[in-house]
């Protein structure tokens, strides 16, 4: 070995004896310590997630009842939901219907945002009857909408006749064509004020001198609004349109209470169909095709929505 | 400062422990009863439970009451958890699903062997419970449509007699027809509307349960006819469109002329109404005598592993004074003969409003129809009902409608 060499070896064995042990570095142990404190939740997620998710698309390939051996299918479940049942096309135009109605509640929550957020007396009070929907029950929120809708004594076609708009009552929930923009309506009316919360939120953290530099620079309210209000609040909005479409996809008990999913199937979602084809039918493989198909869904929905934000919903930024 | 975090986790973990911990099995020589929407059904359940106590002391009677719309979805997680209850309360055609799978056992053995038993049931009851020969059911209480009349309404629009055939019935629901008032209503889950479609000379299948035999010009007729009395406001709308809660309550908001339901259905709207009593509102048969079933039965589990002691609590739930306690604490007539016999004597003297509604329910009992044993009962119901709904509210022709059930329907009968 000559000099040098000698010497590049001892430099070696020395940094080696300066560095700690793997279970001795800091960074390993706050490492350790995080997923220590991320088992749990982890675990949790492993049982009620990720293994019923697997345990599904597996069940959605056999023949599959409580009482007999499993036996391959393949993609016969799909097949029959992809050709041959119209119910499940029905329900999942249902189901998309009711998430467009997202972007509506939401707009309709803007303009009472706008709204409630003027200096206007009493503005307390507006806001609390208009948030007083949100904490309701959902199933009281059904049988409430169901008075209102009745056909025969129902406060809505009462005043349509009083008004003279319609001559006999309208069977709201008894008709193909009504059932489901008003069960729409009714969920709308309940989380509308949720929205609004939100949105008022945001308005608030709108720093009132960009008004005043538009207005002075002699912007119309107009140009105030989608200048200034609509791109500052783009984070409360895109939280509601989150929040929205995740409602209409569970929107199953107030669809329950109201309609069954009937008539027909005039106001089945997804949800409300998985659930009575499992438990009603007892045809869980099916069943089963069906909540794959409505992840797929749900996984391509929140993929655009997050590039629609711009690629970073959800992303933890570091500290410097 | 890190111990205290290290504690923090460990806490965390514990609780997760928790979560993932099996539950504690009961004790061996336990039989789990599940009733259907009785929670009130106490001191008779006791009875029962004391009763059989005297044979099987060593046992213990565990009782869960179901809501009837959770029952199913709770029944069939406990059959994939592997801990069925060994004896259930079904109503319906639910059973056939569970009895086709092999998921409840033939009673069949112990009906031959307990012939004192069999011989106090009524042979027409007890044939409901019975799929390809073997029998899985011992009926608890009896339960089949009859016609409600709104005596009030009928007076009204000077209706002298009752309706004695479905075009009477009709014309009589016509008279009674206003602005704010139906002649007629009906319940719709269950198959119970069918009696409408039988007594008008339609089946709904072939004899050998093959093939739909519904999709007739004379089906086509009269599902037109519905429909049209349906636009009209004769029928109410509600009938196609609402289960229990919302017919039965539109009949106790008295403007309704006439209700198609079951005996049960009588105290539920007297409950809702203070108008309701003997003199203003009848019951009596269908035209034709035809009706529908809506029976319970308590079944037993194939997983249960107290078959006999099971089949023990069954024969006193079921007859005796075992049926009596019930039939009296839930106002219904039993699958017994004797019980009924005391039970109309303790109707007639305590509540005597409900004597007509009872009576009916033990006529006509060869007349029974829409309790056809299909082994995918409920799949048959979601692929008519629809297209049958769909035409009564004006949403498809009668024709269209039809072809497109029976499609559905025999492609469902071809895989039975």
């Amino acid at each position: 070995m000559t000099e040098r060499a000698a010497d590049m070896a001892a430099v070696r064995v020395g940094a080696a004896a300066a560095r700690p042990a793997f279970w001795a570095r800091r960074k390993t142990r706050e490492l350790g310590l995080i997923w220590l404190f991320l088992l749990p939740s982890l675990v949790i997620f492993l049982l009620y997630r990720i293994i019923p998710l697997v345990w599904n698309v597996v069940l959605s390939l056999e023949f599959w009842s409580p009482y007999r051996p499993a036996r391959f299918a393949g993609l016969y479940q799909y097949q029959n939901m992809l050709f041959y049942d119209d119910a499940f096309w029905k329900v999942v135009g249902n189901t998309l219907i009711f998430m467009a109605s997202a972007p509506v509640g939401i707009a309709m929550a803007l303009g009472v945002a706008l709204l409630v957020n003027q200096q206007i007396k009493g503005r307390g009070v507006y806001r609390t009857i208009v948030f007083m929907s949100y904490p309701v029950m959902t199933v009281a929120v059904g049988i409430i909408w169901q008075w209102l809708y009745n056909e025969k004594v129902g406060l809505i076609n009462y005043v349509l006749i009083s008004l003279g708009i319609t001559n006999k009552g309208i069977p709201f929930l008894e008709s193909f064509q009504w059932a489901l923009p008003a069960v729409i309506l009714a969920s709308l009316w309940q989380v509308i004020g949720f929205y609004m919360i939100i949105l008022l939120t945001g308005l608030q953290s709108i720093p009132p001198n960009l008004y005043e530099a538009a207005s002075i620079d002699g912007a119309s309210a107009r140009q105030s609004f989608w200048r200034i209000t609509v791109p500052l609040l783009k984070p409360s909005l895109f939280l509601c349109f989150v929040v929205g479409i995740i409602n209409s996809f569970n929107a199953f008990d107030l669809i329950f209470v109201m309609t069954g999913g009937g008539p027909g199937h005039a106001t089945d979602l997804l949800v409300t169909y998985i659930y009575s084809t499992a438990f009603k039918l007892g045809h869980f493989d099916y069943a089963a095709a069906m909540t794959v198909a409505n992840f797929v869904l749900f996984v391509g929905l929140a993929f655009v929505a997050n590039r629609l934000a711009g690629g970073e919903a959800g992303a933890v930024k570091r500290s410097a | 400062m890190k111990r205290l975090a290290l504690l923090l986790a460990a806490g965390a973990m514990a609780l997760t422990a928790g979560f993932v911990t099996p539950p504690s099995y009961a004790a061996d020589k336990q039989i789990t009863v599940v009733t259907w929407n009785i929670p009130y059904y106490q001191k008779g359940f006791q009875q029962w439970v004391d009763a059989f106590k005297k044979i099987h002391p060593d046992y213990d009677v565990k009782r869960v009451d179901m809501k009837g719309t959770e029952l199913p979805a709770w029944y069939q997680t406990q059959v994939v958890a592997g801990t069925p209850p060994d004896i259930l309360d079904l109503q319906g055609g639910i059973w056939l699903q569970y009895a086709s799978q092999g998921g409840l056992l033939d009673l069949t053995p112990y009906l031959k062997k307990d012939q004192d038993y069999t011989k106090r049931m009524y042979p027409e009851v007890l044939a409901n419970w019975v799929y390809k020969g073997k029998n899985y059911g011992a009926p608890l209480y009896i339960s089949k449509t009859l016609l409600f009349l709104n005596r009030v309404m009928m007076k009204k629009a000077g209706i002298d007699h009752d309706p004695t055939s479905f075009d009477e019935m009709m014309e009589d629901a016509k008279k009674m027809t206003g602005p704010n008032t139906s002649g007629f209503i009906t319940l719709n889950f269950d198959w119970l509307y069918w009696p409408l479609f039988k007594m008008n000379g339609i089946d709904f299948v072939t004899p050998d349960l093959k093939k739909a035999a519904f999709n007739t010009p004379k089906c086509v007729a009269l599902v037109e006819k519905l429909a049209k009395l349906t636009k009209e406001g004769v029928i109410d709308k509600v009938s196609w469109t609402g289960r229990w809660v919302e017919p039965n309550s539109a009949f106790a908001a008295g403007n309704v002329g006439m209700l198609h339901a079951h005996a049960p259905a009588y105290l539920w709207f007297k409950s809702k109404a203070s108008w309701v009593n003997k003199d203003t509102v009848g019951a009596i048969n269908l035209p034709g005598g035809w009706s529908t079933p809506n029976s319970h039965a308590l079944v037993i589990s194939a997983g249960s592993k107290h078959p006999d002691a099971a089949w023990d609590f069954v024969k006193i739930a079921t007859s005796g004074a075992g049926a009596i306690a019930f039939g009296e604490q839930t106002n219904n007539l039993m699958g017994d003969k004797i019980a009924d016999a005391e039970l109309m004597k303790y109707f007639e003297k305590n509540i005597p409003a409900v004597i007509p509604a009872l009576k009916t329910q033990l006529e006509n009992l060869d007349k029974l129809t829409g309790n056809w044993p299909f082994a995918q009962d409920a799949a048959i119901k979601e692929a008519f009902y629809p297209e049958l709904q769909a035409a009564l509210l004006g949403q498809k022709s009668a024709k269209d409608a039809l072809d497109a059930a029976e499609k559905k329907v025999n492609r469902i009968l071809e895989a039975e």
